[in-house]
Parts: structure tokens; C-alpha cells; sequence
């Protein structure tokens, strides 16, 4: 259940990234929301449910844009693993950190992606752009709060755990455990 | 003495000095109040004209919302004519067998420019099929589903288009830039070429049919080095307001 209800979640994220939120073919300003799906199915899930996730959403945002298939699963599964060791080797654990590193994940991937592109079929890409690029990743940074929040609900609610009141254990004041 | 005072005041029946004394006394009173009374029934009818003016506002403002959603509609409608006349124009003109189709999603990268069209293999449109718009070329189809397909934008950096100028009849590839402007290569500086130019899609090969408006000359660079201009074209077609295009169904595309 928690695995399609993120599938649906995921496509209604792709449809509104490429509907609302393009004005125009050219429009730069659109958030990239798969990513903050990929960054939080790092940071959350288990990677078997992750990559079962993924693997559809990625397909389906190649179908929807450019021509190189199998770029969109690239950036999708190297953001995946990169955060997903991140999250587990880094010991800062508070999502305050963890926000800024999906953005700066973010613009790691892109460009390591990019140039591989470039390298193997050059000409067909558009000319990399740092001031768009950083645009994209604040627009992630900006739109993570909210979405983490609102998958957190989806998969509180769809573990049960929403209306159970369990004693919260109180935090020690150590960050990095 | 009191008979004595009522015989002074009635007994002649004329309006004597008492009577003009008290006249005179009353009169102002009784034009205060009147103005008085006059002042509350006019803050009356002006507090109770005020109530009616609230309605009525209230009334126009609803009105005046309906009117501007009328407008709007009205606009949008005049808009949406112009453009499916401008179709059907093109239509007509061009004699082509065309398959209307409407833009529903846009590439969410920025690395590529295309979008997704309501119209797939069932409706006839098949990989590389011409795009245009009664402005003229907007792309070709890169991709195809029983009901969608894809259109790579010809301002897209993978895409090239055979062109030639209009009036001296020399023959370029069209190329995208990614933004809203083509570079047209392969022109020898030996030509005359100016800014205004139209460029027209050549027609070699079969997969475009030849005079299709592509856009017109914005800037031509002659540098000292090389053997070709550097010239900048304006699209023909408005990106930044697609719609409504039309896929031309070719008997035989051939694109790879």
C-alpha cells in the first residue's frame, strides 16, 4: 500500500512539475519535486520499497521529457545511493542539515550527469547553466519542507501510526549519535 | 381687568400689536424648528439613501465581477478564435492533411525542449511528422503512444532544420539554441544576406514541405575568420504561447 500510494504521489508530482508549474517550454523556474521524492525514499524508506518506487517514476519522467532514455533513472539512482550512504555514514541526522545536502546532492548529480551526457552525445544538450541550476536547487530547498512534511503524514498514516500517541522517548541534547 | 385685555385683543378681530408680538416671538422658533425638522428629515432620507447606496454598491460590485468575467471569457474566446482561425487558415492554404492536436505537459528539464501533445499512432501521427502552427514550424515528432506523443521543438539544440532564405534562395541548416532563437549555419559569406530576411523551410528530403515560415533574420556576425556567417534567426512561432498545433501526416517520414 505505502509503495503505490507513493507511485501515485510521485506521478501527481511529475504531472504537476510538467503542467502547472511550466508556463512555457522554456520556463526555468519549475521545482524539481521527483527529487525531493528521491532524497526522502533515501532518507525514510528501505531501499527495496525506494527502488521499486523509483524505477517507475524515473521511466515515466524519460517518457516525458527529452530524448536520452535513461537519463532520468541516472539522476534518479545515483541521487538515491548518494544520499541513501550520506544518511547513513554522515552522523548528523536532523532534517535541518539533511535539506540543504538534497540540494547540494542535487546539483552533484546534474552536473556529473550533464557532462557524461555531453561526453557521449555532444550537441544535443543544452549549454549547463550555473544561475539556472542554483535556481533549481533553491526552488528544491524551498519546496522541501513542505513535501517531507506531507510524505511524512502519507507514511505515518499509512503505517497506522497517526492516531497512536505514543510517549515520544525525550531527546539528549547530542546531535550526533 | 383680564375681560378688559381680551376685549383689547379680539374685540376689533385685527391682528393687533400683541398679535404681532407673539408673531414676531414664535416666528423664529418655529423656523428653527423647521429647520430643524427639515435638517433630521433630510440626514433621514440621506442615512436611508446611504443604506440603498450600500445595496446598490453591493449589487454593482457583484454586477461589475460578472461583467469582468464576462470580458475575460469574451477575451479568451476572441484569443482562442484568432488562433484556431490562424489553423485553419494555414489549413486551407497549405492544402496538407493535418491532424489538430493540443499541447498538454512541457519538458521538465533544461536540458531539452519538447512537449507532450493529446494525439498519438491511433489519431495517424507517426514518428517524424512536421509540428507547425499557422505561424509555421514548431517541430517534429520524436515519439509516439496509442494517444500521446512527443514533439521535439525545433529550437531545441538536437534538432536541425533544412531551410532556405526566402528572397536570395540559398540554401542553411536551421539549428536551436535552446532559447527563442535558431542559429543558421552553413551560409557562405559570400551571400548577401540582411536582417528581415524570411527563412522557409527547403523541403529537401520530403520530411518538411518546402515555403513553411520558420522565422526571420535577427543578426548576421561577418568575422574574419572562417568560411561562414554567423546569423541569428527569430522564430516564426511564439514558444512561449504554444497551444493549439497541427501535426502534418507525410506520407513517408523519414526520420531517424
Amino acid at each position: 500500500m505505502l509503495i503505490f500510494v507513493f507511485l501515485i504521489t510521485g506521478l501527481l508530482l511529475i504531472v504537476l512539475q510538467t503542467t502547472v508549474f511550466m508556463f512555457t517550454p522554456t520556463w526555468a523556474a519549475a521545482p524539481d519535486f521527483y527529487y525531493i521524492l528521491v532524497a526522502y525514499l533515501a532518507y525514510r524508506l528501505d531501499l527495496l520499497r525506494g527502488l521499486v518506487i523509483l524505477l517507475p517514476l524515473s521511466c515515466i519522467l524519460d517518457v516525458f521529457s527529452g530524448t536520452i532514455l535513461g537519463m532520468y533513472p541516472a539522476i534518479c539512482f545515483i541521487g538515491y545511493f548518494l544520499l541513501k550512504v550520506i544518511s547513513i555514514k554522515l552522523p548528523v541526522r536532523e532534517s535541518l542539515y539533511q535539506v540543504p545536502l538534497v540540494a547540494v546532492s542535487y546539483l552533484f548529480v546534474c552536473w556529473l550527469v550533464y557532462w557524461s551526457l555531453d561526453l557521449m552525445q555532444p550537441d544535443i544538450l543544452i549549454p549547463w547553466s550555473w544561475p539556472v541550476m542554483l535556481l533549481r536547487a533553491a526552488l528544491i530547498v524551498l519546496f522541501s519542507f513542505p513535501l517531507f512534511r506531507f510524505f511524512e503524514f502519507l507514511s505515518r498514516f499509512l503505517r497506522g501510526k497517526f492516531f497512536s500517541f505514543k510517549v515520544r522517548r525525550p531527546r539528549s541534547g547530542n546531535m550526533f549519535r | 381687568m383680564g375681560l378688559i385685555f381680551l376685549v383689547f385683543v379680539f374685540g376689533n378681530q385685527e391682528v393687533g400689536p400683541v398679535h404681532k408680538l407673539l408673531f414676531e416671538t414664535a416666528g423664529p422658533v418655529q423656523k428653527a424648528m423647521s429647520r430643524a425638522t427639515g435638517s433630521i428629515q433630510s440626514l433621514k432620507k440621506e442615512y436611508l439613501g446611504l443604506l440603498s447606496v450600500r445595496e446598490d454598491k453591493d449589487h454593482l460590485w457583484q454586477e461589475l465581477q460578472e461583467c469582468r468575467a464576462a470580458a475575460y471569457k469574451s477575451r479568451e474566446a476572441v484569443a482562442t478564435n484568432a488562433r484556431l482561425r490562424k489553423l485553419l487558415d494555414f489549413k486551407e492554404s497549405s492544402g496538407l492533411p493535418t491532424v489538430a492536436a493540443q499541447v498538454i505537459g512541457k519538458d521538465p528539464s533544461l536540458w531539452f525542449r519538447s512537449v507532450i501533445i493529446d494525439r498519438g499512432s491511433s489519431d495517424g501521427v507517426v514518428k517524424g511528422m512536421p509540428v507547425v502552427t499557422g505561424d509555421g514550424i514548431v517541430g517534429q515528432i520524436y515519439s509516439t503512444s496509442p494517444n500521446y506523443a512527443k514533439v521535439l521543438l525545433s529550437i531545441a539544440p538536437s534538432s536541425a532544420l533544412d531551410v532556405l532564405l526566402q528572397g536570395s534562395r540559398v540554401r542553411g541548416i536551421l539549428k536551436g539554441t535552446g532559447e527563442n532563437t535558431y542559429r543558421l549555419e552553413y551560409i557562405l559569406k559570400t551571400v548577401e544576406i540582411s536582417e528581415g530576411d524570411h527563412v522557409v523551410t527547403a523541403g529537401y528530403g520530403g520530411l518538411f514541405p518546402t515555403g513553411l515560415p520558420v522565422g526571420v533574420v535577427s543578426r548576421v556576425i561577418k568575422k574574419r575568420r572562417g568560411m561562414f556567417l554567423e546569423i541569428e534567426v527569430t522564430p516564426a512561432v511564439d514558444f512561449e504561447t504554444l497551444e493549439g498545433l497541427l501535426v502534418i501526416e507525410q506520407e513517408r517520414p523519414s526520420v531517424e
